[in-house]
């Protein structure tokens, strides 16, 4: 039989998205695939080097819609690096709260999106409707659900509301019995086994030779998680473990993401019993005026006015609920930086593509796809 | 774990393609490198350091000259490692590491189409980011964000 390239996007319901993947087929048969990727590309490495430091925190937000918190926070600890800043104690737990909630949002809204690939549609309103939860918690001290703008380079921009820990807390307990119920619409189900065991394999080997990282390298077995490893923020002060899998496919990842919700509620209890003992202040005292005061204007000239920063590069690494994610932040002493790297997981996800697709069938695309867990606003950034 | 002594492991394999080891916060150190000595300093660095993951590829236009820095991981001494080597802006190549690390395709597709690096040997060097066809290299301080550019772009499969 003759092959044949086929487009599978940009409009396409696997792609979550506006991506192209390419596949060349034999009949039913991957042969190749070929990821094409650009549709979103906004610059934001181009416009981050016109823009003051805590103006790039906008950017960040979109640059994954559903993981806002953890890029904000990548980008907030490389430019401290490069500034020599320090947070105050309290801001860096009320980080990891944001973090941690980030990750089980980022994951509910993965479920929602996987379980719909495979057909299955009350889990996707499941999902969906836990999310909101999360969000809400999310709009109570930062007025926005999606694009937060809410960490500081320095601290945080506010404290939480009154009464906040508890409705939280609310809120973890509702989401632990939830779980149970997702282990036994998913796991309980033969028609989810016997779609999704098997499928899509990258050993530990391949991941690493690939640069995937995250949920995808951890259900091969590999115990690599960068809040252990290399840990930033508070995360070497909490109990936590690393959630892994060995069987390295589709049901592995669903394993880890589903335990990695589960250490994230750990986490967070153990945060919101901290922030209930801990008051304090959530912004350094002594910054830069402008880097203290985003939203009023200083001098005539605005936020313009000469600083003398040490020159240098700030590096960040941070694991996103999609894996390792970098920031390469290169101050030249002016108010801007001179030039910002980052590195998305997903986009190291997504060019490994060939070695998780070919010699599967064209069905198995959007289980396997769903399971790697794609946000292109971070590949194309 | 026993911090790693970089000029004494990779001073025998480059020689004077060394050019430096500096510190790096919270990493192995930051080496600098003669472009000639890429792959030999790749594989020294996978091979005989354990560096087995690579992390990303960047580049930095620094005007008169550009700069192409490489993160790598080892999962054996769980931490970072830092390569960098200059490039003359009038030619700006540099043997790619596609050969030795496979996922640094990708990386150096967008260093090459946004900052222009050239990378010789590449498997793949097409535009990823950007569209078929597209001329500038956005991450260049001459392109000014400011002024537009008027662009055709071509679609890819026709």
């Amino acid at each position: 039989m003759s092959e044949m390239w086929i487009n599978m996007g940009p409009q396409h319901p696997m792609t979550h998205g506006l991506w192209n993947l390419r596949v060349l087929i034999d009949g039913e048969m991957i042969v190749d695939v070929d990821p094409e990727m650009g549709y979103l590309h906004r610059g934001i490495e181009k416009i981050s080097e016109d823009r003051h430091y805590n103006e790039v925190i906008t950017l960040m937000d979109r640059c994954c819609y559903v993981a806002g918190f953890a890029w904000e926070h990548l980008y907030i600890i490389a430019s401290e690096e490069a500034l020599h800043l320090e947070p105050p104690e309290r801001a860096q737990y009320l980080r990891v709260l944001c973090d941690e909630f980030q990750r089980i949002a980022s994951h509910l809204m993965w479920y929602a999106a996987f379980v719909q690939d495979l057909g299955l549609m009350s889990p996707f309103l499941y999902g969906m409707r836990d999310r909101d939860l999360v969000l809400d918690l999310f709009q109570s001290y930062t007025g926005a659900r999606m694009t937060y703008e809410y960490m500081r380079v320095g601290g945080v921009r506010s404290d939480l509301p009154p009464g906040f820990t508890d409705h939280a807390r609310k809120v973890l307990d509702w989401l632990t019995d939830r779980f149970v119920e997702y282990d036994q619409l998913c796991l309980g189900s033969d028609i989810f086994r016997k779609r999704c065991d098997d499928l899509g394999t990258l050993k530990a080997t391949d991941c690493v030779t690939h640069g995937v990282t995250g949920p995808m390298l951890r259900s091969a077995g590999q115990k690599r998680d960068l809040r252990k490893d290399r840990p930033y923020a508070v995360y070497d002060q909490l109990e936590f473990d690393v959630a892994l899998a060995d069987s390295a496919d589709v049901t592995g990842r669903y394993l880890v993401r589903m335990e990695e919700m589960r250490q994230s509620v750990r986490l967070l209890r153990q945060v919101l019993d901290w922030l209930d003992r801990h008051p304090g202040p959530v912004l350094a005292d002594r910054l830069p005026r402008w880097l203290g005061a985003p939203y009023a204007p200083v001098g005539k000239e605005g936020y313009l006015l000469k600083r003398n920063y040490p020159k240098g590069v700030g590096f960040s690494a941070v694991e996103e609920p999609h894996g390792e994610a970098q920031a390469y932040v290169v101050n030249e002493g002016g108010e801007h930086p001179y030039r910002v790297k980052f590195r998305s997981p997903v986009f190291a996800n997504i060019s490994a593509a060939r070695q998780y697709l070919v010699g599967y069938h064209v069905a198995d695309i959007p289980p396997i796809m769903g399971s790697v867990d794609v946000c292109v606003g971070e590949v194309d950034r | 774990m026993e911090p790693v002594d970089l000029t004494a492991a990779l001073g025998p394999v480059l020689g004077d393609r060394l050019l430096g080891v500096e510190a790096f916060p919270r990493s192995a150190g930051r080496i600098r490198f003669e472009r000639s000595g890429a792959l030999d300093l790749f594989r020294a660095v996978r091979d005989s350091l354990g560096f087995r993951h690579l992390s990303m590829v960047g580049g930095i236009d620094w005007t008169d000259h550009r700069e192409v820095f490489y993160v790598v991981w080892s999962d054996d001494r769980r931490e970072y490692l830092f390569l960098s080597t200059d490039v003359p802006a009038d030619d700006p190549h540099v043997e790619s590491a596609s050969g030795i690390w496979p996922s640094a395709n990708w990386h150096e597709r967008e260093a090459w189409e946004l900052v222009g690096i050239e990378f010789d040997h590449h498997p793949d060097l097409r535009h990823l980011l950007t569209p078929d066809g597209y001329e500038f290299r956005p991450l260049l301080r001459s392109f000014k964000l400011h002024e537009p550019e008027e662009l055709e772009v071509k679609t890819r499969h026709v």
